[in-house]
């Protein structure tokens, strides 16, 4: 909610011209005066609008309806920065997400919420890399472009992208590029995401390999750059908020799909409907949500987003926390293996005399899939196989079960660890630092306390 | 505060949308709640340690973004130092030069220095 605007306009000016600039652009708060327009009267006025109202310390009086003119509630003293999770209150969203931004709203599921073997909406997370854009009111019109270095340029409406081509669904990990960022140390740059920034869900569309072929993809293709509507941050109507892309073989791949539908529902807005890409097993910012257009491109794509350390990982390891040399690293492609623990959760209390604990998880491993899941309560020393399943199709997550024993009473920590199919394990540490904080996958861990 | 001003003129604009938007809201009856309405939520310097710089920080970032993603960080001061040219280089921030720089970067590096990792923490400790 906007809140505590200080005083008039008018005012601000008179006193201090340069301050009043500060605050009618920045909305600076102050402790003791909150008249203009604060509390109820605010309230009602983003109401009627039907959301916030940026800048409305900058009305002038005239403008301001005169029953919105309240008398200044009490002073209150500034509220306190707060402490422990914030938690997201967003429509049609769990309010057990926890935000890790508001602006971009950014918010990731806490392991235990990922228990469900298809993540339901309400429970995916959620990142945006700008403002979020209005919603479409008429979705089948929805358009995208698939332009470049193909030999028929393709304009298709979500009406026709329903009638003309086979859709499948499938149920597919996505995965924040950061996701395990807060493991490093030290700190990465960037959302501190635990495990919480990946999710598996059934999603309905087309085949993006039968639009290229549709299309006819040039020999001259070696990368795409992929564009959403949602605007870029700085609202700069010219940047797009973020533009990636894939070399044309993972493009080309027949698991990509141009979605449409989330659990057999029409994909809500904020997780990009009613069209977005979803191109998995790699960071998700190649996913573009609201989805425009696919640029098929002769080179390397150089979208806000590419080069540089963004969604990259340094070739040489280097020292965690030194000046990176730009030089020295590549993108980051297929997501690491991650196994967690998503029951019981972390923090749980058991009865006194639990000795038999039953476990359930989750574990995928980007392009490849995973072959062993073992579960330790002893901090590593020993180990317990867990029972994996098998994807219901490429890119599905892989549910585990299993059961430890518990020799006493006490505290103990649950450790996960999964294993990919190249034989890659997690490691107990989030390791070759570079300074976004990609590639961060250790085992995951849940503390119970027995009695 | 020079460096707040240069926001002006794109601050002026946006307002005069928000103006339109306004006087189109003030016209129907507030409709039901959807994503698009989302607001994300007020923040002022006052939610942060309080510190020389901190007013100038708070608005040299949250021109485009929430300070809560600055407050998630913990960098030294050649970190913040290249976060402030990679903002300018590549994400629109205006160029933060001069007395202007070392006051915000003065800020950042007294307040988020880098620290323990927040990743996985002992949920019995404070009980």
């Amino acid at each position: 909610m906007l809140g505590r605007i200080e005083r008039s306009i008018d005012e601000l000016y008179r006193d201090d011209a340069e301050r009043a600039d500060a605050v009618a652009f920045g909305r600076e708060t102050g402790a003791s005066r909150r008249g203009f327009l604060g509390g109820a009267g605010l309230a009602a006025m983003s109401a009627a609008v039907g959301g916030a109202i940026p800048f409305v310390a900058n009305m002038p009086g005239g403008l301001i309806p005169a029953a919105l003119a309240q008398s200044a509630p009490p002073a209150q003293a500034p509220a306190a920065a707060p402490k422990g999770p914030q938690y997201l209150k967003f429509p049609g969203k769990s309010d057990k997400l926890v935000v890790l931004g508001d602006k971009p709203l950014v918010a990731e599921t806490p392991e235990h919420l990922l228990d469900d073997a298809t993540t339901p909406t309400d429970k995916l997370f959620v990142r945006n890399n700008g403002q979020i854009p209005d919603e479409a009111k008429d979705p089948d019109k929805w358009k995208i472009t698939i332009d470049g270095e193909v030999n028929n340029k393709l304009e298709l409406t979500l009406g026709e992208l329903k009638s003309k081509y086979k859709a499948i669904t499938r149920r597919l990990v996505l995965e924040c590029g950061g996701n395990g960022r807060s493991f490093f140390t030290p700190q990465a740059r960037g959302n501190q995401w635990t495990n919480g920034g990946a999710g598996c869900s059934e999603w309905t569309g087309v085949r993006l390999a039968d639009l290229l072929k549709a299309a006819g993809v040039k020999p001259s293709a070696v990368f795409s750059g992929h564009y959403g509507a949602d605007p870029h941050l700085s609202g700069d109507a010219s940047k797009p908020s973020i533009s990636r892309g894939v070399p044309i073989k993972k493009l080309m791949d027949e698991n990509n799909l141009v979605v449409w539908a989330l659990n057999g529902q029409p994909l809500p807005h904020i997780h990009g409907g009613p069209v977005r890409l979803l191109i998995p097993g790699w960071p998700g910012s190649v996913s573009n949500k609201w989805l425009t257009r696919i640029w098929l491109r002769d080179k390397v794509h150089d979208g806000p987003g590419m080069g540089q350390f963004s969604y990259r990982v340094a070739i040489k390891p280097m020292v965690p926390g030194d000046k990176p040399d730009e030089k020295n690293f590549r993108d980051l492609e297929s997501m690491p293996v991650r196994s967690i623990i998503t029951s019981p959760a972390n923090g749980a209390k058991l009865p006194a005399g639990t000795k038999d604990v039953k476990l359930r998880g989750a574990a995928w491993a980007g392009d490849n899939t995973v072959k062993q899941v073992d579960v330790s309560t002893d901090f590593g020393a020993t180990w317990t196989r867990a029972t994996v399943e098998g994807p219901k199709n490429k890119y599905d997550w892989q549910r585990w079960t299993a059961s430890v024993r518990l020799p006493s009473d006490g505290y103990f920590e649950i450790w996960t660890r999964g294993t990919d199919s190249k034989g890659t394990m997690q490691p107990h540490l989030a390791g070759f630092w570079n300074p976004q904080g990609y590639g961060g996958n250790p085992m995951h861990r849940v503390a119970v306390l027995v009695g | 505060m020079r460096y707040l001003q240069k926001f002006a003129a794109v601050r002026f604009a946006r307002r005069l949308v928000v103006f339109g938007i306004l006087t189109i809201g003030l016209a129907l009856s507030a409709g039901p709640a959807s994503a698009q309405q989302f607001t994300p939520r007020d923040e002022s310097p006052e939610d942060y340690p309080a510190g020389a710089g901190r007013d100038d920080a708070f608005y040299a970032c949250t021109a485009c973004h929430g300070f809560k993603l600055v407050a998630q960080q913990g960098q030294n001061r050649r970190q913040w130092d290249d976060t402030i040219n990679w903002m300018a280089e590549k994400h629109n921030m205006p160029k933060l030069e001069g007395k202007d720089r070392e006051t915000v970067l003065n800020y950042l590096e007294a307040t988020y220095p880098p620290r323990a990792p927040g990743g996985w923490q002992n949920p019995f400790l404070n009980r």
